[in-house]
């Protein structure tokens, strides 16, 4: 069975291929993954949820069609079908709009022991976000 | 990495620091180039907005950028609360991706994972349309020369800078500390 490779802001996450859509996985393996559940509401993570007008073509239950999913939640796609590769991230136009509410956006890392580390646990501090690169 | 680790375990830190290989950080802040820093308050607002920020002068006569003035600002946010803009100049100094630039990203995350799969090839590949798409951006095209074993202080790498220099030096707005 071949193994199709997601990559999303969390890391990449090898899924074996299966027969449904352009692109199908475990619609359970791809909710751990992602986070991305798809319900009677819709797409939902967290409390954000994403109205799915044609569930027939995002899940059969057992299958989740990653190009459908990519396409309802307007994320944007780089695809390598000869490498089974796939990576999705925010659109331009939606990291502006959240570039422009000026809330800092939370993101997880590890830190040089492998230990993650979130924003969310500075809460109530300043925080100097220094980027730099040893080279 | 190992150069990492040998730096931030030479002295106990009073922060983490973190590893970043797929760039999250740069896309949720508009990062175009390092070293940079912004400013988050205590209720996560973004107070001042990514900007070139060396830590020394070691690269002053390159960069033209005095040091101190950022680190001064700094203290005065940290001791006394004093703010350097006002929320719609934040705003007005963000570097916005353009369309180009979220694709280049995802084709160097792609170009990382398959270099950690051992596919150099497909990896170069994708590292190339990522250059092609950013070729301005430096997170792009001088964090990728260490992936391509190319000197981030060399030839290539001034090649670039001439390149971009030419196309009228494109990236971070506000400019703390600029002396040219």
């Amino acid at each position: 069975m071949t193994q199709l490779t997601v990559i999303d802001e969390s890391g990449s996450h090898a899924f074996a291929h299966v027969g449904f859509g352009e692109m199908g996985v475990g619609a359970k393996e791809f909710a751990s993954a992602t986070g991305w559940t798809l319900k009677a509401e819709g797409l939902c993570k967290g409390e954000i949820c994403v109205p799915v007008r044609n569930s027939a073509a995002m899940s059969n239950g057992e299958a989740i069609d990653v190009a459908e999913f990519v396409r309802v939640t307007g994320r944007s796609m780089v695809v390598d079908a000869s490498r089974n590769i796939v990576a999705m991230g925010e659109q331009a136009s939606s990291r502006a709009t959240a570039m422009a509410t000026l809330d800092a956006s939370s993101f997880t890392l590890p830190d040089i022991n492998g230990n993650l580390v979130s924003l969310s646990d500075f809460a109530k501090r300043k925080k100097l976000l220094l980027a730099w690169s040893s080279w | 990495m190992q150069a990492v680790k040998e730096w931030a375990t030479k002295e106990p830190l009073s922060y983490p620091v973190l590893i970043d290989t797929m760039h999250i950080v740069a896309d949720l802040y508009g990062i175009v180039n390092v070293p940079a820093a912004l400013w988050i308050d205590e209720n996560d607002k973004i107070v001042r907005p990514a900007d070139s920020t060396p830590a020394s002068d070691m690269w002053r006569s390159f960069s033209g950028v005095d040091s101190a003035v950022h680190h001064e600002l700094l203290r005065r946010w940290v001791r006394h609360d004093e703010l350097t803009m006002d929320a719609d100049e934040v705003r007005s100094f963000q570097v916005l991706p353009t369309s180009e630039v979220q694709q280049a990203r995802l084709h160097r995350r792609i170009a990382v994972v398959l270099r950690e799969q051992g596919d150099e090839d497909g990896a170069l590949e994708h590292m190339d349309k990522a250059e092609q798409l950013a070729p301005h951006d430096w997170t792009i095209r001088r964090g990728n020369m260490p992936l391509r074993g190319v000197d981030p202080f060399g030839e290539k790498f001034m090649e670039f800078v001439g390149e971009w220099s030419a196309a009228g030096s494109p990236g971070f707005k506000l400019g703390t500390g600029r002396e040219k």
